[in-house]
């Protein structure tokens, strides 16, 4: 797959807070207030009545909800923090409840999709409100540690979780997180590549090191093609009005996705 | 500039070694300042340096504060520091509690009252934050009742291992990533040295920093004393916050009081006291800020939610709040501001939370990107989301504490919180947690079409409605709200006025 010169994976832009996503300050001059960016280039695209839209309807933003869902420690807030900023420390302070997170992905013929992050609190109790932050997501990302067994076998738990509230409406992907650590390895990828296949919507299985930035690139690529705009099939019929907005539809073929 | 801050550092450090595994040296720490006064030198230190007087980093990698922000804001608020510890000396003095030397924290403090409710809002000298919050919470009276009881658990679960240490364990290192005295490797960069890799292997994690230790043995002790509540994830931010200020022990009976007397249940293991308190403070939004009701008292398919229907489904905006009940502001504000917020909670209580909850929400309201960013008519998640994320980001910019705190409790110029009551909050806390009792009760039973009418109103929640005109009322009896209710006459009464004027 080749990437257009122009589209790099430098394309990979977040826009929201600028000011987070360089922190070497030299922020997107996208509006004179960093504060006011956070919150404007969203709306400009979103999916207001015509009126408060542009024009042109290609460059109307598509939003997707992602869910990221696992146990306790396994790399959610990491993962996240890889695909929005491309930094990574040795440690995250832990998630209460749900952090928000956005970014825009530039993809080819100057299409851009926006993606809602939700970063969640691994812990069981926390579950007791899962339901709510499963509902209308697009994708769900269940994460394990391939150096903790149990965080492996607690998928099932997730995965039910997420059928129950999504059905077949949803993007399953299962992600083996801080594949550095091969030398501690207590689940091989055979087994994650064997549940895989087991799972019916589930398209996307790979292990990922946050550390060595190994695959996040790769499992957002995927991720991005499998949604809804490019394989129309997929769900998500119960949100006509943030999904059914028309767009010119180039079926994205496996050439014309643009990232390196 | 590092050689200075490093040696200011390491002073600390060393008065924390002196937490011991048994913890029996405790009272040697108890009389001396683990923090540094604020004074000429160590304002200088941090503002050449890259931490601030906690230990933590000024700036984050993540966050829209800079080193420039956080200095401009020092230099004043140092100054503001100094003036603040002269009126805390004075007031000691004239109740004649002995102040020696800088380095002297009392362990008593003068009996509570009007004039010293006025001075906690304004912040209690840092160095003497530990014994102020232990005094004011009523810890001499739990550590009196429960004398030994500490060392007592921490001997007995020295080698514990279960479901709540795994967990607490993966947490550990996962408080104050930021922090150096939870996070050894920051001291090591400090030094131009190369950080230290994380401990991987368990051996070596039970070789970390003094302070993590502590905190094991803190938290431990806690989900073996309280075993309703075990471990949450959110209770490692609140115990090491605490152990940054006092010992072990005195950070474990806080801890207690905290979760038993002030925000009871929050921590359970269905985290019933969370919803709970959502409700209230959802209820609380519908009253008194009804321009932000109106944007997020809806559900995510933009229904809106009418009274009754407020406790069934919160809404969810409440993913964004429970947080802020959960870790008590730590991680959702600067921390300068969570410390004011905490100076207040222990002498003022539960009433607090609420107070400065809506204040952040009144603030995000308030400011122009919200403004900017309102969903219109359409109001769906996807939108509510983007809104969500400001309300996430925007409070960790706010880092002028003495604006929030007035912005809370000034009656002009602010928003007047503090007359929201403690009564009023617990009486709302009652009713909330009755009506969700009910729902519940009567999730579990069906209307079936042998029943009477009487039965089934019971059930489709007619009376939940009358419920909530009641808390109102009960709003309504109280002396507090006169203001805030002939504020909403005059606006009323001049709408219409200009209505019938236009007619």
């Amino acid at each position: 797959m080749v990437a257009p010169p122009a589209r790099t994976c430098g394309a990979f832009l977040a826009r929201w807070v600028p000011s987070l996503a360089n922190p070497a300050g030299a922020a997107p001059a996208l509006s004179p207030s960093p504060l006011k960016s956070r919150i404007l280039p969203n709306l400009k695209y979103s999916s207001f009545p015509p009126s408060m839209s542009t024009n042109d309807k290609s460059n109307i933003l598509r939003k997707y909800k992602i869910v990221f869902l696992g146990d306790q420690g396994v790399g959610k807030t990491s993962l996240i923090t890889r695909f929005m900023y491309d930094t990574f420390d040795e440690q995250y302070a832990a998630t209460i409840g749900i952090d928000f997170l956005s970014k825009t992905m530039y993809l080819e013929d100057n299409k851009t999709i926006r993606l809602q992050l939700w970063d969640t609190a691994g812990q069981e109790r926390f579950r007791s409100l899962i339901p709510s932050y499963i509902r209308d997501s697009n994708v769900a990302i269940i994460c394990y540690d391939i150096t903790n067994k149990k965080s492996f076998d607690n998928l099932d738990k997730w995965i039910s979780e997420v059928k129950l509230e999504r059905g077949e409406d949803v993007i399953i992907v299962i992600v083996g997180n801080k594949s550095d650590l091969n030398n501690k390895r207590q689940v091989s990828a055979e087994e994650l590549e064997t549940l895989g296949k087991s799972i019916e919507n589930c398209s996307i299985y790979l292990e990922t090191s946050t550390k060595a930035n190994h695959n996040i690139k790769l499992l957002f690529k995927k991720i991005a093609k499998s949604l809804p705009e490019f394989n129309s099939d997929s769900g998500a019929q119960n949100k006509p009005e943030t999904i059914d907005i028309t767009i010119e539809t180039t079926t994205g073929g496996e050439n014309s996705y643009s990232c390196c | 500039m590092h050689q200075r801050s490093e040696s200011n550092y390491s002073n600390n450090y060393s008065l924390l070694d002196m937490y011991k595994e048994d913890s029996e040296d405790e009272q040697n720490t108890l009389n001396t300042s683990k923090l540094d006064s604020i004074n000429q030198q160590t304002t200088k230190e941090i503002l050449n340096g890259d931490f601030d007087r906690y230990g933590f980093k000024k700036v984050s990698v993540h966050s829209s504060i800079t080193n420039e922000t956080y200095n401009d804001w020092f230099k004043e608020y140092a100054e503001f520091l100094k003036e603040r510890k002269t009126k805390w000396v004075m007031l000691l003095k004239s109740n004649g509690l002995q102040v020696d030397s800088e380095k002297t924290i009392p362990s008593r403090f003068p009996p509570k009252s009007d004039k010293v409710k006025k001075l906690i809002r304004k912040g209690i000298p840092g160095e003497w934050r530990g014994s102020a919050w232990f005094f004011y919470a009523g810890g001499y009276e739990k550590l009196n009742k429960h004398v030994g009881v500490y060392d007592k658990i921490v001997r007995d679960t020295k080698n514990l291992q279960n479901k709540d240490t795994d967990v607490i364990e993966r947490d550990l290192n996962r408080t104050f990533p930021d922090n150096i005295y939870f996070n050894g490797s920051l001291r090591s960069n400090q030094d131009g040295t190369p950080g230290k890799q994380k401990p991987q292997s368990q051996e070596e994690e039970k070789n970390s920093s003094p302070m993590i230790r502590s905190l094991r043995r803190v938290l431990v002790a806690f989900a073996h004393y309280q075993p309703q509540i075990g471990y949450c994830q959110s209770l490692n931010f609140l115990a090491g916050l605490l152990l940054l200020f006092m010992s072990e022990e005195r950070s474990f009976w806080l801890l207690v009081i905290l979760t038993e007397r002030i925000i009871p249940k929050v921590h359970s293991k269905n985290l019933e006291g969370v919803h709970t308190d959502q409700g209230v403070l959802m209820l609380c939004i519908k009253e008194y800020i009804p321009s932000l009701w109106s944007i997020l008292g809806k559900t995510f398919e933009g229904e809106v939610l009418s009274e009754d229907k407020i406790l069934t489904k919160l809404p969810p905006v409440t993913l964004v709040t429970s947080s802020w009940f959960m870790s008590v502001f730590v991680g959702v504000l600067p921390i300068e501001s969570v410390l004011r917020i905490w100076d207040i909670l222990w002498y003022e209580g539960s009433k607090t939370i609420f107070r400065f909850a809506l204040t952040l929400c009144k603030t995000c309201l308030e400011s122009e990107e919200f403004q900017n960013a309102k969903p219109r008519k359409k109001n769906t998640e996807l939108e509510q989301v983007e809104l969500f994320q400001f309300m996430q980001s925007f409070p960790k910019t706010l880092i002028n504490p003495n604006v929030l705190v007035d912005n809370c409790f000034k009656k002009i110029g602010g928003y007047g919180y503090g007359s929201i009551s403690q009564d009023e909050i617990n009486k709302c806390r009652e009713f909330v947690a009755k009506q969700r009792q009910k729902l519940k009760n009567k999730s579990n039973s069906v209307i079936n079409p042998e029943m009477n009418a009487q039965e089934r109103r019971l059930l489709t929640g007619d009376d939940d409605i009358h419920d909530v005109y009641g808390f109102n009322r009960s709003i309504m009896s109280g002396v507090a709200w006169n203001n805030n209710i002939s504020n909403k006459m005059k606006k009323r009464f001049s709408r219409k006025a200009s209505k019938s004027s236009l007619v």
